[in-house]
């Protein structure tokens, strides 16, 4: 069955170096897949290269059946891929409600014109946004931060804010980078609850992480990667149970 | 046949006047290798190394030979201070690309003022004259000051080839210029090494200056179109490559020489710039393949300059 | 009086010059020292087709704006596909090319420069008129520039600046931004350019050098990036240093050099011990629309 992503015979190696030896890899929709993998297995280098942020040296990415290789990343985004970073990336210089409303799917105020001459429609359109960005924030508990600067944050706090700017352009696929890394808690259990939801909605999501618990009780698939390879794929729990795996994530 | 002796006479020429456009090539090259930084000052050393010499030769009277020690001397004075005062500065404030720019340029534009005021907005030569005796090889006038300075640049340029493949620091040098964090996990003093690649720059543009200023005449503001030639080779040899960019700098020099066969002397000036724009138009990753086997990726835009570099994130 | 509405004029010139470069360098994060450039260009269209062609010079005027914006399109396009450091290296290679081809043109009147431009409004209605065209245009340009900084347009700039690659991460074309920024500032200059030949009815291109890049990068860096008043505070102030300068009675060969050097040097010192400018800014944008009473009431 087709994915809303796929990924195929994708490679890349830097200088020598491997990052991705002809990985296939395809994303449902309503599905939520684990990527997981000792540092420097080369999870984070397939996002960017499925994004465009790296060139692949050879294989194609397609969303929903369209080749995505000649797309620049932001094009990628706008054809419906949506990605949090590991460090999240929040605009410091603007409030938290700021960095929702610039991530809408399409966003007016980013053309002079519309500005100088289309006040109407940019107001229209700010109070869609901001209904849609209050919304989410709600739900992962931060409608009281909205005003404050993204900045200051606490870490946990700020990675939700990540992944709700993420789910304000109605992505058909998302990429998770991370998203529990240095998150606990309150944040933890929304973060959780978050990403079911989106799934439940439609998106295909793919989550790298290492923290296995998280994994465990949200993915509906495991992929393990090691050295740029994909190394083996499953439930989870069969994945975990594996000497072999266990060997080579902590072998690192 | 006529045509081959203009051809050939062409090439002599420019071969001869690319002497300098190489070295200042190669230093600009050189500096934005090791310490990424697109040294926009270079323009000022230059104007500093000219200017001594003149005031050496024609305001002290000295000889020749004391003339190009002092210059050298306050040429690498100059870019001792523009590396451990300015840009070490600089890199510990964790300045942006912006600021580094607006940095050497206003250097260069404030050492070209000062030169405006002590030397006034008529052109200088660092000996009164410039004739030199000229020599027919066959049909082709040699001047007697090719053959000296095209021997020294292949000096100075062996022997900076030779100390960046053979000795440790030069070693040190491509390391720190691959990989600079990493050089400093093997314990390669990254200071030292910005310092030792702003030094051989500085010689490079002392040495350039004065064969320039022995044969063309200088303006205060000569050193910032000088420097734009650089900048030119050194973008179509490739960002990364100094060896591109010295033969970039070669070619270049033929192809405006070779002008005056097709254009007035008048545009030859802006031919230049038209050299600059098609280099960063269509070929902004240099003429070269911008990878070769075994080498850090030296495509442009893998080179991070000042803080906003491209993400590092290919942990996972 | 003459005298005294022509500093009026070039004062107003200069703060529209400041202010849309601060557009360009300070919300756009652009490098660039290509401003005079399009300042001459602006200049030099609309004398060129007023004088020359017989163009009314209104629209003599309207078409030097719009030559400068084509011109700047045509840089910034090339090069910020590349990079925005492409943008820099590119911009010097206008400016200094641009000038060299002015001076060899002969339609351009060549280094001796274009005299005689058409005069503007100043035999109908005297030149108060045009220190009050100049100082309404000056006033619509800060305007405009504080109304796009508050904007939704502005808060796309401050992201962008903040972090580019992020910024495209949520589809956004930082590209194309950067372009219309360019056009839009540039386009400013070269409107300011036509303003300024059709007073003085003299322009040469010793008056479009690199002096001015440096001058204008000092009145908007010492004045203060990303502010309003800061670009017209540096502005005043350099324009009030020459001024005082000239109390001096130097002669002009050390003038230049001397104006030079306290542009440049002020620049350094600025950038050393207060690189914030006089006028700092704030540096973090609030929306004009609060959301807090709202958020409040719905939880």
């Amino acid at each position: 069955m087709a994915g809303v992503l796929e990924v195929r015979d994708l490679s890349k190696s830097f200088d020598g170096i491997v990052v991705a030896r002809h990985i296939d890899l395809t994303l449902q929709s309503r599905r939520v897949v684990g990527l997981i993998g000792p540092n420097g297995a080369g999870k984070t280098s397939l996002f960017n290269l499925i994004c465009g942020v790296v060139k692949s040296d050879s294989g194609s990415v397609l969303l929903d059946g369209a080749p995505l290789d000649r797309m620049k990343f932001h094009q990628r985004v706008r054809g419906g891929l949506s990605r949090t970073w590991q460090h999240t990336r929040l605009f410091p210089s603007l409030p938290v409600i700021d960095n929702l409303l610039i991530a809408t799917h399409d966003y007016p105020g980013e053309r002079l014109v519309n500005v100088l001459f289309a006040r109407r429609r940019l107001k229209a359109h700010d109070g869609v946004a901001r209904d849609k960005a209050l919304s989410i924030l709600r739900k992962m508990g931060l409608a009281n931060v909205a005003d404050d600067l993204a900045s200051d944050l606490p870490y946990g706090q700020q990675k939700l804010v990540g992944v709700a700017r993420a789910l304000m352009a109605d992505a058909k696929c998302l990429l998770l980078d991370e998203p529990m890394a240095g998150v606990e808690g309150q944040a933890y259990a929304a973060m959780q609850r978050v990403v079911r939801e989106v799934a439940e909605s439609g998106v295909a999501v793919c989550v790298v992480e290492h923290n296995i618990a998280f994994i465990r009780d949200l993915c509906d698939e495991g992929v393990f990667m090691f050295s740029g390879a994909i190394m083996a794929r499953g439930s989870v729990a069969e994945l975990i149970r594996d000497p072999q795996l266990t060997e080579l994530y902590f072998g690192h | 046949m006529q045509d081959t002796t203009i051809i050939l006479q062409i090439l002599w020429t420019s071969l001869a006047t690319s002497t300098y456009y190489v070295l200042f090539a190669v230093a600009f090259a050189l500096v934005l290798k090791v310490t990424r930084l697109f040294n926009f000052a270079q323009a000022a050393v230059m104007t500093i190394a000219f200017y001594t010499a003149f005031v050496a030769v024609q305001w002290l009277e000295w000889p020749a030979w004391a003339a190009f020690i002092a210059m050298m001397v306050m040429t690498l004075a100059a870019s001792y201070a523009l590396e451990r005062i300015g840009f070490e500065a600089l890199r510990q404030r964790g300045v942006s690309v912006m600021f580094v720019f607006v940095f050497t340029f206003m250097v260069s534009e404030f050492v070209a003022y000062v030169a405006m005021l002590i030397f006034g907005t008529w052109p200088q030569t660092i000996f009164p004259m410039i004739f030199w005796p000229v020599t027919l090889v066959g049909e082709i006038a040699v001047s007697g000051w090719d053959i000296p300075a095209m021997a020294a640049t292949v000096a100075a340029l062996t022997a900076f080839f030779a100390f960046m493949r053979f000795t440790r620091t030069g070693q040190f040098m491509i390391g720190v210029a691959d990989n600079p964090d990493l050089a400093e996990l093997y314990g390669i003093n990254k200071r030292q090494i910005f310092l030792v690649a702003m030094l051989i720059a500085g010689a490079f543009v002392g040495l350039g200056m004065f064969l320039y200023g022995t044969r063309a005449q200088v303006l205060p503001q000569t050193g910032l179109s000088l420097m734009l030639f650089a900048i030119a080779a050194t973008i179509i040899g490739g960002i990364g490559n100094i060896a591109g960019a010295a033969i970039a700098a070669v070619i270049l020099g033929i192809i405006q020489n070779a002008s005056i066969l097709f254009i007035s002397s008048e545009w030859q000036g802006f031919l230049l710039y038209i050299f600059l724009f098609l280099a960063i138009v269509f070929f902004p990753n240099g003429l070269r393949l911008p990878r070769r086997r075994g080498r850090f990726g030296t495509a442009t835009r893998d080179i991070p300059l000042g803080r906003d570099a491209p993400p590092a994130e290919s942990q996972a | 009086m003459e005298y005294l509405y022509g500093i009026i004029i070039i004062v107003g010139l200069y703060v529209i010059l400041a202010t849309s470069f601060n557009l360009i360098i300070g919300y756009g994060g652009l490098v660039s020292i290509a401003h005079p450039v399009f300042f001459a260009l602006g200049a030099y269209t609309s004398a060129v087709l007023s004088r020359d062609v017989g163009a009314p010079v209104l629209l003599a005027m309207l078409a030097g704006t719009l030559i400068a914006l084509l011109a700047s399109i045509a840089l910034a396009l090339p090069s910020l596909r590349v990079s925005g450091d492409y943008l820099l290296i590119a911009s010097i290679g206008f400016q200094l090319g641009i000038l060299e081809m002015i001076k060899n043109f002969r339609f351009t009147g060549g280094p001796g420069g274009f005299t005689n431009i058409p005069p503007f409004l100043i035999r109908e209605f005297g030149r108060e008129s045009y220190v009050v065209l100049v100082l309404a245009v000056m006033i619509a340009v800060i305007l405009l520039v504080w109304w796009i900084s508050r904007s939704d347009y502005g808060r796309a700039m401050t992201a962008m600046r903040d972090d580019e690659l992020a910024f495209s991460s949520i589809g956004r074309d930082a590209m194309w931004m950067k372009i219309a920024i360019f056009g839009l500032g540039s386009g400013i200059a070269g409107l300011a350019g036509a303003l300024y030949a059709h007073y003085f009815r003299f322009i040469a291109p010793e008056q479009f050098e690199i002096l001015q890049s440096s001058a204008i990068l000092t009145m908007v860096v010492v004045g203060g990036l990303r502010t309003t008043w800061g670009p017209i505070v540096g502005a005043l102030l350099l324009q009030a240093m020459p001024q005082a300068i000239s109390f001096l009675h130097l002669p002009p060969s050390v003038l230049g050099p001397i104006q030079g050097l306290l542009f440049t040097g002020l620049v350094l010192v600025f950038m050393f011990f207060r690189p914030q400018g006089l006028v700092p800014a704030k540096d973090v944008w609030r929306t004009v629309q609060r959301t807090a009473g709202k958020v409040r009431e719905n939880r």
